[in-house]
């Protein structure tokens, strides 16, 4: 029955009658103690569905006991597993408190999962509502939001395109060229700000300039404002653009109108003051010339003011010519102020009187209607006597009318020119 | 008395949970509880005058049938029969612990057919009892069947084949739902 339970045969008729009540004791014995070594070879091999010892065989009784709660254990698992973490195993000495510990476990882990998952729906959906706030924000501002890597100079984020915040196609070159240059320029002043040497600006905030883009006589103006920042492990800047055209145009418009002279745009008398005030508290040596038409009374009287206009363009013309730096004032009238910066009297005189006969030679020709010509006078800064503005623009006036009374130009047509139209000899 | 009492008021032959009465102010310094041995003393005693008079079989269906009542009365008034089946079977476990019944252990539930396997360990009726070589809860089937019947709906036929008193352990038992 031990060694060979095959072979452990016994027929109990065949025994002593005195025997056979123990021959068929021994049946059962060996009968119960193959059933429970059945059992216990399918436990041992993981079989909990092997046929169980049958009834009555008490000798089997603990090992079914321990089938019957490994079948349970089983059931207990899979429903841990299903996420039943309510199941607790009872009477089952120390397995009993590790299981049940591990179960404790499961659910406190799980419900820290739950937890976390649930705090991370939470973030996640709040990141979605920041960046649709975010994306439907830079979608609706007039702004340009432009992200550029300071290393690559790639555009990290662009809340428009070209297409729409330019108002010429060329504008897209100059436009990346100016942010590579700034970026640049951003990163050499932070680098000079780390290395100590002095630098313009604290370059670390943010910074504030107005770009032009300019393509044949059309102009487009951006006030931009650049912010450094941290992005996506990348050092970048946010370059916020706003279209000023409207605002730059208007300025200038108005500067205009405060500073110069509507016919023939040259600076006002106001303007030309304020310029010579300044140059004499700063102490600059220039040449202030006062100039004055000749005869621009009678054109006017004589082929009326729309020919007086003329002359006077053609004047201006000439006084371009004088040096391109040269401060050009109309006073008033007939009467015009130049400031030239760096000129000596002499060399302005020289300057004056040269462009006067060149004035003449091109204008007062035979077919001329009158002559063209003007006076001047010129007096120099920074001379032993300190001056003020306005006793200076006297001296020059005064030099001016000495000029006109040493030269005296004819009035009309020059000599050998024809007569001036009957209609307007009457004057007016 | 010369009048009758007019109140109708069940009798005790008439099975309600509250006629069971409250037991905690009855027995103020006894308690709510007593002896295993009692219960048992009881229900033997009852199954043998019953088998004298009836027949063992048909004593037997009495006691399953009373085991019946008993476990539909339990689940109405004592457990929760709306909670899904995981919580029901959690319950119920902790409900027969509490009260001493026995250790409840699921084996096997189909979910497809409603048939189950399950034991009961250190079972009030039987545990401990000689061996006589018979499945002796029959009381306890029919509670089994009682309070399936009242959770799920479906009519069950519940069979003991393990028995502390046929040389087992354990009592196991099988649900079979009939539909």
């Amino acid at each position: 029955m031990l060694y060979n339970p095959a072979d452990a045969k016994l027929d109990a008729e065949k025994l002593p009658e005195d025997f056979q009540m123990l021959g068929k004791g021994l049946q059962y014995f060996v009968a119960s103690v193959q059933e429970v070594r059945a059992l216990a070879k399918a436990l041992a091999s993981g079989d909990l569905n092997a046929a169980l010892p049958s009834s009555g065989n008490e000798l089997a009784a603990p090992l079914k006991s321990l089938h019957a709660s490994l079948r349970h254990l089983t059931w207990q698992t899979y429903q841990v597993a299903r996420g039943d973490y309510k199941q607790r195993v009872n009477f089952m000495g120390e397995f009993a408190v590790s299981f049940n510990m591990m179960v404790e476990q499961l659910q406190e882990n799980r419900v820290a999962l739950i937890n976390e998952i649930e705090k991370s729906d939470r973030k996640a959906l709040e990141l979605e509502q920041s960046n649709s706030l975010f994306a439907a924000i830079t979608a609706e501002i007039s702004q340009w939001i432009i992200v550029i890597d300071r290393n690559t100079f790639e555009w990290l984020f662009s809340n428009h395109t070209p297409e729409i915040m330019l108002t010429r196609e060329q504008f897209q070159s100059q436009l990346e060229k100016w942010l590579v240059h700034y970026v640049r320029r951003f990163n050499d002043e932070e680098s000079a700000e780390q290395t100590g040497l002095p630098q313009p600006a604290a370059r670390k905030e943010s910074m504030s300039v107005e770009m032009e883009l300019i393509h044949e006589s059309e102009v487009q103006y951006f006030g931009v404002r650049i912010y450094p920042l941290q992005w996506q492990d990348r050092r970048a800047l946010a370059c916020v653009l706003s279209d000023i055209s409207d605002e730059k145009k208007h300025m200038l418009e108005l500067e205009d109108y405060a500073f110069r002279d509507p016919l023939t745009k040259k600076f006002s008398r106001h303007y030309g003051m304020k310029t010579l005030h300044e140059m004499l508290a700063a102490g600059k040596s220039f040449a202030l010339c006062f100039v004055d038409l000749d005869n621009l009374k009678y054109v006017n009287d004589v082929f009326l003011h729309v020919e007086g206009d003329a002359y006077i363009m053609r004047i201006v013309k000439t006084l371009d010519e004088f040096a391109p730096d040269a401060v050009i004032c109309r006073l008033g009238g007939d009467e015009f102020m130049l400031i030239a910066e760096g000129w000596s009297m002499e060399a302005a005189e020289a300057r004056l009187e040269e462009l006067r006969d060149a004035l003449q030679q091109d204008h007062n020709t035979p077919e001329a209607k009158y002559s063209h010509s003007f006076s001047y006078g010129v007096v120099e800064s920074g001379g032993t006597e300190d001056l003020p503005a306005s006793e200076l623009l006297t001296l020059a006036d005064e030099k001016m009318y000495a000029y006109k009374r040493a030269h005296k130009v004819q009035r009309g047509a020059p000599p050998g020119a024809a007569p001036a139209a009957a209609e307007h000899s009457l004057g007016k | 008395m010369e009048f009758d009492n007019v109140f109708s008021i069940p009798k005790h032959s008439h099975f309600s949970w509250e006629q069971l009465g409250d037991i905690k102010e009855g027995r103020g310094d006894l308690g709510e509880e007593m002896p295993v041995l009692v219960y048992r003393l009881m229900q033997y005693t009852m199954l043998d005058v019953l088998g004298h008079v009836y027949g063992e079989d048909v004593a037997n269906e009495h006691f399953r049938a009373a085991g019946h009542l008993a476990g539909t009365e339990f689940s109405k008034n004592v457990l929760d029969l709306e909670v899904d089946f995981d919580a029901f079977v959690a319950n119920l476990q902790k409900s027969l612990m509490d009260l001493k019944i026995g250790i409840l252990r699921m084996e096997a539930f189909d979910p497809e057919t409603g048939n189950v396997v399950l034991t009961v360990g250190q079972d009030l009726d039987c545990s401990g009892l000689p061996i006589t070589n018979e499945n002796v809860c029959n009381y306890d089937e029919g509670f089994i069947a009682g309070i399936l019947e009242a959770y799920t709906g479906k009519k069950y036929d519940v069979r003991e084949v393990d028995c502390w008193a046929n040389g087992d352990r354990v009592c196991r038992f099988n649900g079979r739902a009939i539909s």
